[in-house]
């Protein structure tokens, strides 16, 4: 019998061990409503580190930690938050807050031990903010008993999509009349809106009807954005009507062996571009600004494997995988970057495909899916 | 048996034959360059001269898979490397022998070449290069690099190619792919 004993011991132990070392973050999500306003709690098993900002009708919370999360929710009703839902990384996560009216303000508050926070939101805070303060006592049970306000406000990033051509410039054009222009910006608006409703980034394009927007002009503003991630969505042509399927671009350089190591030089050693004199600095900036996606090209790549993936299996369009070409549009873009080609518009089959809301459906969330998984490793960097 | 002895006086005829067309053909050559250097234009009409071919690779477009497939032509020799290079352009616009696709719209024209010395070759196009050229990526991309390929394969002395349309240079072929720079060749494009 002791021997018995002995071993379920031993066994415990381990057991025990092992879900010790899994360590999850166990976090559960409540809210609250008040009369001048409503409180979102997020209690945490362990401390987090966290920042909010706020995007519209939306309140971002993004919460960080050095092991996984495992998230809860209790079931609530509110007058004025609508939902709470989440995404989950590795080591982060992101809940995002959604209210029903955009004229709204919040303050979040965070326990001494950073294991409770408080998110209360109502219409006017500054006047009512003193009594928030009494009421955030009684329920700061864990022990918030002075609350430190971060007021983290970073701003959103933004993901810049490029409906391609537009205006006089149709671009490829199928048997049935079907332009390119018209494709291009129905699929960037249905991305536009899935981007929003899911990830915790704002998403600009680079034209929102049809009107001509030069090549430089597109990559201008992704870089006057700061973008995070750039994609140019298009449709493809080709010679004959057989031609069929999806593939996905990144920039090819097109530069000799010889050239590729004088950029890399030039960017390792950007403090020698000082001394240079000002008309030489101003040509040197030009060729910089030009490669612009040099540096870029590894992590485009990245993206292009993932969304072409995500084409792949969702699009049901054939795979023509991923390519590299010297593209105009891309060659200015200070991020990671990306052309899609959607499909055919001269193939016949998908030309009348390309058309459909269902199918434009389809093409949108395959890129949103590949762009999210992108980010998860990209925003860890 | 009686083959046999006739095998050895063939072989000398035969050698015979070799080393005097040989003779002829060497003679022909050293000729040819007094003939360029003061008789150029007489030569150029009367066209007596016999033609000097080589056996060049073109590249032209599969619709399959848009990658390029070889064909062997024959193709006449110019005097200089750009009218050389204008001769191999000249058979990618007449089209493949195998069905495969032109990179060029019929009705476009070379207007012409010129090679710098950091082993560029400008090729100048008419405007229809751009504007019979059916848009898309793909077809932008086999188009220039049919051209591009086709030069840097069989001219192991240019480097890069610069496509110019109507005597200057274009943003783009057709909206997507930067004509602002030389073009290195891109044989990964190829198919065996």
């Amino acid at each position: 019998m002791k021997k018995y004993i002995l071993k379920i011991f031993i066994i415990l132990i381990f057991i025990q061990g092992f879900l010790f070392s899994q360590e999850e973050v166990f976090i559960r999500v409540s809210v609250k409503d008040y009369p001048s306003f409503s409180r979102v709690f997020i209690e945490s098993s362990q401390p987090l580190s966290l920042d909010t900002e706020k995007s519209g009708s939306y309140i971002m919370v993004r919460a960080r930690a050095d092991n996984p999360f495992r998230i809860n929710k209790s079931p609530f009703q509110s007058t004025r938050i609508k939902s709470v839902e989440w995404l989950k990384g590795s080591d982060y996560c992101i809940f995002t807050i959604k209210t029903f009216d955009e004229s709204f303000q919040y303050q979040h508050s965070i326990s001494q031990d950073s294991s409770l926070v408080l998110i209360d939101l109502g219409s006017s805070f500054e006047e009512s903010a003193e009594n928030n303060n009494d009421l955030a006592a009684p329920d700061s049970s864990s022990g918030s008993n002075n609350p430190t306000n971060i007021s983290g406000q970073e701003e959103l990033k933004t993901i810049v999509i490029d409906p391609g051509h537009g205006g006089l410039e149709t671009g490829a054009e199928g048997r049935y009349g079907t332009k390119e222009k018209t494709i291009t910006l129905e699929i960037a608006l249905k991305l536009k809106k899935i981007i929003e409703r899911n990830l915790p980034y704002r998403v600009q394009l680079t034209r929102e009807e049809d009107v001509d927007v030069s090549l430089e002009r597109r990559a201008a503003i992704a870089n006057n954005y700061k973008a995070f991630v750039f994609i140019s969505i298009h449709a493809n042509g080709s010679y004959r009507r057989t031609a069929r399927g999806s593939e996905t671009f990144f920039l090819s350089l097109n530069a000799t062996d010889e050239e590729v190591r004088r950029l890399a030089y030039m960017e390792n050693n950007s403090t020698e571009l000082e001394g240079i004199q000002s008309e030489e600095e101003d040509d040197l900036k030009l060729i910089l600004w030009d490669m612009a996606q040099s540096s870029f090209i590894r992590q485009s790549s990245i993206l292009a494997e993932k969304i072409q993936t995500k084409l792949n299996t969702l699009s049901g369009t054939l795979n023509r995988g991923v390519k590299q070409a010297p593209f105009k549009v891309l060659t200015g873009v200070a991020c990671p970057a990306v052309l899609v080609e959607t499909a055919f518009l001269s193939n016949p089959d998908e030309e009348k495909n390309l058309s459909k809301d269902e199918f434009q459906n389809r093409i949108a969330t395959a890129i949103y899916l590949g762009l999210a998984e992108f980010l998860e490793d990209y925003t860890l960097q | 048996m009686e083959y046999k002895k006739l095998i050895l006086p063939a072989a000398l005829f035969a050698l015979l034959i070799i080393l005097l067309v040989l003779f002829f053909a060497s003679q022909g050559k050293e000729k040819t360059p007094e003939v360029t250097s003061d008789e150029t234009m007489e030569t150029g009409i009367s066209g007596e001269k016999e033609v000097e071919t080589k056996k060049m690779v073109l590249f032209f477009i599969s619709e399959e898979d848009n990658l390029l497939r070889k064909e062997e032509r024959e193709i006449v020799l110019g005097s200089t490397l750009e009218h050389q290079i204008e001769c191999l352009v000249e058979e990618l616009l007449l089209g493949s022998e195998q069905g495969l696709i032109s990179p060029l719209p019929l009705e476009t024209k070379i207007r012409g070449i010129y090679i710098t010395r950091n082993r560029i070759a400008y090729i100048d196009f008419s405007s229809e290069f751009q504007t019979s050229h059916p848009s898309g990526s793909s077809a932008e991309i086999s188009s220039i690099f049919s051209v591009v390929n086709s030069i840097t394969y069989n001219f192991k002395s240019i480097e890069k190619v610069f496509i110019l349309i109507n005597g200057t240079e274009q943003e783009t072929l057709a909206g997507h792919i930067d004509l602002r720079k030389p073009f290195l060749p891109r044989y990964d494009l190829i198919m065996d």
